[in-house]
C-alpha cells in the first residue's frame, strides 16, 4: 500500500492513523537490522501524534492532507528532545534539540507523523552514507551496494517501504543522489524555497532541503505542506506558497522538453543514457541542450563546499580531528587551506553561471539529465568507470547533480529502471526554472502514470 | 604545480589556521588540496570582469515594501 492509498484510507476511517503508525514502527524494527536506515525511533512521539489525528476524525474535524502519514527525517533536522548529530560523533556532545526543525513544524500541522531519525554521511559531506560512527546504509535492492548520500538514510528508508516518505538535504546532489541509487522520488526545491531553520549546515551557500516519497502526489503534497515565508530565516527567499499539487495533473502538452548532452552525456553511463531517453520519449522531449559551463559549475561548487565546509568545523578540526569520519576528515581540511581567491572566484562566477542557466529557460521548460553516472556501487568502492574512464567513486556520483544544484534549480529526481544494472534504478533528472518546482512535478507525475518512473517492491 | 609543492604548501599553511598535522595526514591533505587545484585551474577559464560581484548572501535588511507576507 503506497502513500496516496493510506492517505485516502487514513481520510475515510478506513484505517486509522494508529494502525498505520504501528505498522511503519513494525516494518523498521524488522528491516532496520539489514538497512540501517535509522538512527533514531521516536515511537512514543509517532504513537501520541497517530492518536491526536484519530482523536481529530473521531471529533468530525476536516483532517490535514497529510493526516497519518508516517515519516523520518535526516538526523540534522532538530527534533525536540532528540540531539542533532548530523552524522557526527561529536555532535552527541550537544544538547538535545528544544524544538522541532522548521520543516518538521509544518509536517506535524499538516498531520504527518515522525517515526524517527535517519543516517547521513558527517556533516553531510559525501555522496555515499559509509558513516563510520553509524554504519553504512545499505541499499534495500542489493544490501552489498551503497544507497547514496548524503542522504541515504533517507533514500534507504523510502525504498525499503519501512515509511513512505522522509525529509534530506540537497547540497550538492544528496538528495537526488539517493533517491537514484535507492529508486524513490526526490525533489531538490529552488534554493531558498524551503525555511532551513532548524537543521544543521554543511554549506550555507548551497544547502537545500527537500522531500523524499514513494510517489509523486504524496512528494507534492510534502512540498506544499513545507513552504511558507520564514523571516528569521536568512536564506529563506520564498515570500509565498506557490502550490503545486493541485496542478500534477495538467500534463506536460506544448510544454518544450530536452535533453541535457555535452558534459551530462559524457559522464553518463549506457543505462543512465537509457534511463533519460526513455523518461524523454514518454515526456515528449524534442531536442538535445547545452547546459553551459557545467564542468566549470561544477568545480566552482566543489571548491565553495570545501571551503565553508570546512570553516564550519574549524575548532574542532583543530582539537579533535580524530573523532571525525575518516572518509571525509581530509577534505575538510583541505577546504580550510584553500586560497581565499578560490571561492571568491567561485562566488563571482555563480552569478554569471546563473544569467546563462536562466537565459536557458527562455528556449526550454523543462531539461532531462541522468542523477547519476552509475547505479549503486559496492559498499566500500573507490573507483569506478564511466565509458572508460577511471573516477574516483563518492565525488564522482556528484557529478551530474552539482552544476545544476550551483544554479538553484528545481529538480525532482525520478525512479527509472533501465537494463544493464542487475535490477537496480537509476534517476533521471526533471529540471525546470527556479521557483518553477510546479513543472518537476507534472512532469513527474506524468512518468509515473505512464509507468515509466515507478517505486519498485 | 609539483606534488611535493602542493605538500609543502600544506604544511606551511595548517599552522596559519592552528592546525596540527601529522606525516600521515598531511600527504592525506595534499592528495585532496592537489585535486581541488585542478578544479581551481579549470575555473580559472572562466572570464569574470571587475564588474562581476559574488552571488549575493549579505543584505542590510529588505528593501522597503519587499518583506514577507504572511
Amino acid at each position: 500500500m503506497n502513500s496516496a492509498t493510506l492517505l485516502r484510507a487514513i481520510a475515510s476511517g478506513e484505517r486509522s492513523a494508529r494502525e498505520i503508525c504501528d505498522e511503519a514502527l513494525a516494518r523498521i524494527e524488522a528491516s532496520d537490522g539489514a538497512v540501517n536506515a535509522f538512527t533514531a525511533v521516536t515511537a512514543q512521539r509517532a504513537r501520541a501524534e497517530a492518536d491526536a489525528v484519530d482523536a481529530r476524525r473521531a471529533r468530525g474535524e476536516t483532517l490535514p492532507p497529510l493526516a497519518g502519514l508516517p515519516y523520518a527525517v535526516k538526523n540534522l533536522f532538530d527534533i525536540e528532545g532528540l540531539t542533532t548529530l548530523a552524522g557526527s560523533r561529536i555532535n552527541q556532545e550537544l544538547p538535545a534539540a528544544h524544538e522541532d526543525a522548521v520543516l518538521v513544524q509544518r509536517l506535524r500541522a499538516a498531520g504527518a507523523v515522525l517515526v524517527g531519525a535517519l543516517n547521513m554521511d558527517e556533516y553531510a559531506y559525501g555522496f555515499t552514507t559509509e558513516n563510520t560512527h553509524y554504519g553504512a546504509t545499505r541499499n534495500p535492492h542489493d544490501s552489498a551496494r551503497i544507497a547514496g548520500g548524503s542522504s541515504g538514510g533517507s533514500g534507504a528508508a523510502v525504498a525499503a517501504r519501512q515509511v513512505p516518505l522522509t525529509l534530506g538535504s540537497d547540497t550538492n546532489g544528496s538528495i537526488r543522489v539517493p533517491a537514484s541509487l535507492c529508486g524513490t522520488w526526490g525533489l531538490k526545491p529552488t534554493f531558498g524555497r524551503l525555511s532551513r531553520r532548524g537543521s544543521y549546515p554543511f554549506v550555507h551557500s548551497l544547502d537545500h532541503l527537500g522531500p523524499l516519497a514513494d510517489s509523486v502526489h504524496s512528494l507534492a503534497l510534502a512540498y506544499d505542506a513545507m513552504q511558507g515565508p520564514d523571516p528569521l530565516d536568512p536564506g529563506c527567499q520564498a515570500l509565498r506558497v506557490q502550490a503545486a499539487a493541485p496542478a500534477l495533473q495538467q500534463g506536460m502538452a506544448g510544454l518544450r522538453i530536452g535533453v541535457l548532452g555535452g558534459y551530462f552525456h559524457e559522464h553518463a553511463s549506457a543505462p543512465a543514457r537509457a534511463a533519460v531517453q526513455h523518461a524523454a520519449r514518454t515526456l515528449g522531449a524534442r531536442g538535445e541542450v547545452l547546459w553551459p559551463d557545467a564542468a566549470l559549475a561544477r568545480a566552482a561548487a566543489f571548491i565553495v563546499t570545501a571551503s565553508e565546509g570546512g570553516s564550519l568545523h574549524l575548532q574542532d578540526l583543530r582539537q579533535r580531528p580524530q573523532d571525525f569520519e575518516p572518509l571525509s576528515v581530509d577534505r575538510f581540511i583541505a577546504g580550510l587551506l584553500q586560497p581565499a581567491d578560490w571561492y571568491l572566484r567561485a562566488q563571482r562566477f555563480r552569478r554569471v553561471y546563473r544569467d546563462q542557466v536562466n537565459a536557458l529557460f527562455q528556449d526550454w521548460d523543462l531539461l532531462l539529465a541522468p542523477a547519476t553516472p552509475v547505479s549503486a556501487p559496492k559498499i566500500g568502492s573507490e573507483w569506478i568507470e564511466i565509458n572508460g574512464s577511471r573516477h574516483p567513486c563518492r565525488p564522482a556520483m556528484g557529478l551530474l547533480t552539482q552544476p545544476i544544484s550551483f544554479a538553484g534549480c528545481p529538480v525532482v529526481a525520478a525512479p527509472l529502471w533501465p537494463e544493464g544494472t542487475g535490477g537496480m534504478p537509476i534517476g533521471v533528472q526533471l529540471i525546470a526554472a527556479p521557483w518553477n518546482e510546479a513543472l518537476c512535478l507534472r512532469a513527474a507525475r506524468m512518468l509515473e502514470e505512464a509507468g515509466t518512473a515507478r517505486m519498485e517492491p | 604545480m609539483e606534488e611535493q609543492d602542493i605538500l609543502h604548501y600544506v604544511k606551511a599553511a595548517a599552522p596559519a589556521l592552528g592546525l596540527a598535522l601529522d606525516a600521515q595526514r598531511a600527504a592525506a591533505v595534499a592528495q585532496h588540496f592537489g585535486r581541488t587545484l585542478a578544479l581551481a585551474r579549470l575555473l580559472e577559464q572562466a572570464p569574470l570582469a571587475p564588474e562581476h560581484e559574488p552571488a549575493e548572501i549579505y543584505r542590510a535588511a529588505a528593501f522597503p515594501g519587499m518583506e514577507a507576507q504572511p
